[in-house]
């Protein structure tokens, strides 16, 4: 990661570093804990453009300086989460787990214990475990903000749609910035207000002031709703910016290769894909070179990426994270329709939300079972969302349960955000198309 | 995030960094945010009051929004939210309600939106067609009485905001093309609006291994200003004394009844119906408070945690009611009690930072007389500029130095410090953060704060040098 993305940290590690001096001197009851000496060399790194690692390896001195404060565990495992969105290493996920289960132990009443523990169930998409803590939370510190996003992302995620519209208006009420527009901007393309979710994401950009990381995060997400509907140029215009902001941010390269196969540039997209996954090997990253790699007819390659997923998931897996739905998608692609079936079956028995109800349609349609799948298809469609992929499934279940019709409604408007499609996918909506017609 | 003192960063960031500093996950896993719960162009991170010494009869403000700026890093194009109502609040009635707002509202306009330039090389004036993203404002002065607005005049508009000081090679010579952008206001005074050099000083990074009672105290220079190089984006106002006294009229004397007012900065963004169509409770392009800042402390000293966020949506007319009673046993004061034993700062009872701040100190700050508590910084207007301003203002005497109202130079980490020991209570203990200035001289002319850092030649963490300890009275320093 760039260090000008890491310096923009700083903010957060001043938090940190001022809440040693608090989580050293000052328990909740107020009685501070008689300490001889002081905290050596603490601040410094945490001064300005401290590193995660840095900002770990203090706050690690600071839990073992103050074991009994769960101020600085609940920020240590806030510091293992920011390590995984950087490396990929899930296996920082447990550590912490473990940070901020001992925040709970030491003081059940935390709510930012608690809202740093839903934080990490939703990375984890154990969106019930999320939705009880951040509830929790709410409960206990009701004026302060924060809880809401982790309230309303668990709701989403479960599909509650309407309970999460209610959370977010009184959200944004609330407090109208970037975390909450982000918000009104996702709920908004879920809903297929493509537009709309657009407008959102412009005043999440302008409540960001273009400070570099927020820069890159929010002009990558327009990106992909740009692709959506269908300007790739302007998609192109969006990842390119935020390549500026933040040079190699993994996700706007990614979303360059989406541009380069819309543009019929397959090694370009390969090249680029591959820089991405060596540098942050997310399942959805190396599905996306996999898939790339079988649509330029190299099936070797593609099935060594292809089979590193699985090995992925399973690490995952081992790290407590719940990847039923991608590997469902994954299964029903690439792998054993009757295990995806299974999964997604699990995954909508967790969350009865869109994309599980995908993914189960999907499955039993590449299982063979086009009108068991159909049901399925419609609910992942019910809120009028214009994913693509929800669509392209949609669209292939009603042709091979001999529903022309609405084959053709779904797959002509599949093919309207094609460029948002995979590599593998969009050429086939377009063909599944033409053989309607 | 505001820039907080030393040790006032522990409270509000023991919040801000447990309970906010969360990952986001948007829905699938690919939509996570790391700093999604930081608001930068939403929080102000300073304000200033002062009477300057080149315009004695008016009252300079300056409100700083958009904290670390890296001048060496990024794409520079940081600027003010258009969606935001950013404004200066002036309480003269001491009621805690704003009797005169100036609400800036900005408006970006990118001239070639297929480039992704801020600005071709060799930008010559502020109205260079080679800027490409150019940010215009408007000011407009509302007055209310008893909290409702009874007029509103717009004072100004299509004022061009100074750009972000990019390098040599696209602005060659800044200086002159910012100074375009210091602008007059409609019924007198001036204004300003653009990328300006940070003016606090603070040593986060090492104060605090130096800070031991032992072995000295941050008195005797030797901290790193830890935001040494860093710009912002600050708005300066000066306007007319009678533009916002009680009775619009000048303030003739320190003792005259108009003399004191009471200002804090704010931030205002509209809400949105979140399906785009109606639902809202709030009118559809209803404003919401994001955050406010009067003193340089409260958040910090007076509101505990978990209340943060409520002070940023609330109104200081209410901080009676809603912190009330946090205010008379700071937090603060039992935190610097356990790190540095032998200080002995009181912490209960804590009257005479209520006054010193909230309530001002009579026959000085004191907008009139039984004045309930508010978070506003209070501003003698009648106090004459010093003629030697004391970095340590009022606890050296200089009785127009913060607290009464805010200089650019005044130094607050260092004031503050000795006032959570307890030094209006007479335990006057030799405090400090090691850092005694700001990096960059500020200017005797509006407006006042330093130009911006330009990436080539930006210089971060500045080291104060060792100087003799700075006694625990620090009269005459």
């Amino acid at each position: 990661m760039s260090m000008r993305l890491l310096s923009r940290l700083l903010p957060v590690a001043l938090a940190a570093f001022a809440v040693t001096l608090a989580v050293l001197a000052l328990g909740r009851d107020g009685s501070g804990e008689g300490r001889a000496g002081r905290p050596a060399a603490l601040p410094q790194a945490l001064a300005p453009r401290a590193s995660t690692d840095e900002r770990i390896r203090v706050l690690q001195d600071t839990v073992r300086a103050a074991p009994t404060r769960a101020a600085g565990y609940t920020l240590l495992a806030d510091a293992y989460l920011q390590k995984v969105r950087e490396s990929g290493d899930a296996s920082f996920y447990a550590r912490a787990q473990q940070a901020v289960d001992r925040a709970l132990r030491l003081d059940p009443g935390d709510a930012g214990a608690l809202t740093q523990r839903g934080s990490l169930a939703l990375a984890r998409h154990d969106f019930r475990a999320g939705l009880r803590d951040a509830r929790r939370a709410r409960a206990l510190a009701p004026d302060v903000n924060k809880p809401f996003g982790v309230l309303v992302d668990a709701l989403l995620e479960l599909g509650r749609y309407r309970d999460a519209g209610r959370a977010l208006q009184a959200m944004v009420d609330r407090r109208p910035d970037l975390a909450a527009y982000a918000r009104v901007s996702y709920f908004r393309e879920l809903h297929g207000d493509l537009d709309g979710a657009v407008a959102a994401m412009r005043l999440a950009a302008g409540a960001g002031g273009e400070v570099p990381e927020s820069d890159a995060y929010v002009r990558t997400l327009l990106g992909g709703l740009e692709l959506q509907r269908g300007r790739v140029g302007a998609a192109r215009h969006e990842y390119r910016r935020a390549l500026l902001s933040v040079p190699g941010y993994p996700a706007a390269q990614a979303g360059l290769a989406r541009v380069d196969v819309a543009r019929g540039d397959l090694g370009g997209a390969i090249s680029r894909l591959r820089r991405v996954v060596d540098r942050l090997p997310l399942p959805e990253h190396v599905i996306a070179l996999g898939e790339a790699e079988l649509a330029a007819g190299r099936p070797a390659a593609a099935r060594r990426d292809l089979a590193l997923v699985r090995a992925e998931q399973r690490l995952l897996g081992r790290s407590g994270v719940n990847t039923d739905v991608e590997l469902a998608i994954f299964e029903a692609d690439h792998g054993r329709p009757q295990r995806a079936i299974a999964l997604a079956r699990r995954a909508w028995t967790a969350a009865r939300s869109v994309r599980s109800a995908d993914a189960l349609g999907w499955a039993l349609t590449r299982a063979g079972r086009p009108r068991a799948a159909l049901p399925w298809a419609r609910r992942a469609l019910a809120l009028g969302s214009r994913d693509p992929s929800f669509l392209y499934h949609a669209g292939i279940a009603a042709r091979d349960a001999g529903h022309r019709a609405q084959a053709r409604a779904c797959l002509r408007r599949a093919v309207a955000g094609r460029a948002a499609l995979s590599a593998l996918n969009g050429p086939r909506a377009v063909r599944a198309l033409d053989a309607l017609r | 995030m505001r820039k907080l003192s030393l040790l006032g960063a522990a409270l509000a960031a023991a919040l801000a960094a447990g309970a906010l500093a969360v990952t986001l996950g948007f829905g699938s896993s690919h939509r996570e945010a790391p700093l999604s719960s930081l608001d930068p162009t939403g929080d102000d991170t300073d304000l200033y009051a002062f009477t300057a010494p080149d315009a004695p009869g008016s009252l300079t403000l300056v409100a700083n929004w958009i904290p670390f700026e890296d001048p060496a890093g990024g794409p520079n194009f940081y600027r003010f939210d258009d969606r935001a109502a950013y404004y200066l609040n002036i309480d003269n009635t001491g009621d805690g309600q704003a009797d005169v707002r100036y609400r800036f509202k900005f408006r970006t306009r990118v001239r070639n939106p297929n480039s992704f330039l801020y600005a071709l090389p060799g930008v010559t004036g502020i109205g260079d067609s080679k800027l490409n993203v150019v940010q215009t404002y408007s000011v407009t002065r509302e007055r209310y009485r008893n909290g409702r607005e009874v007029s509103s005049r717009q004072v100004a508009s299509g004022l061009p905001v100074a750009p972000n000081n990019v390098g040599p090679k696209t602005i060659p010579n800044y200086d002159a093309v910012a100074a375009q952008a210091i602008r007059t206001v409609r019924g007198g005074g001036k204004v300003f609006a653009g990328q300006a050099d940070d003016p606090f000083f603070v040593d986060l990074g090492t104060a605090f291994d130096a800070i031991n009672i032992r072995n000295g105290t941050g008195n005797a220079g030797g901290g790193k200003d830890d935001l040494a190089g860093y710009n912002v984006h600050s708005i300066v106002l000066q306007v007319p004394e009678a533009q916002v006294t009680r009775d619009a009229r000048p303030v003739a004397a320190a003792n005259a009844a108009n003399a004191v007012v009471g200002v804090w900065a704010s931030t205002e963004r509209e809400t949105v119906s979140v399906t785009g169509r109606g639902g809202s409770r709030r009118a559809r392009t209803e404003e919401v408070q994001v955050s406010r800042l009067g003193n340089p402390l409260v958040n910090e000293v007076v509101i505990p945690l978990g209340q943060k966020d409520k002070f940023n949506a609330t109104e200081p007319k209410d901080d009676l009611k809603n912190f009330g009673k946090y205010v008379l046993s700071p937090e603060l004061a039992k935190v610097m009690n356990v790190l540095f034993p032998g200080v002995n700062a009181p912490t209960t009872n804590r009257t005479d930072i209520v006054q010193a701040l909230l309530t001002g100190i009579p026959g000085l700050t004191q907008i009139r007389a039984g004045a309930p508590p508010t978070d506003t910084l209070k501003i003698n207007l009648g106090t004459a500029p010093s003629p030697s301003p004391k970095r340590f203002g009022v606890l050296a005497g200089d009785t127009q130095g913060f607290p009464n109202g805010r200089r650019l130079a005044d130094d607050v980490t260092d004031i503050e410090l000795r006032v959570i020991a307890g030094f209006l209570k007479g335990n006057k203990v030799p405090l400090g953060d090691g850092v005694d200035q700001n990096d960059k001289p500020f200017r005797a002319t509006f407006p006042y704060v330093a130009p911006p850092a330009a990436g080539f030649d930006s210089q971060l963490k500045r080291t104060e040098p060792a100087h003799a300890p700075t006694p625990a009275d620090p009269a005459g320093v």
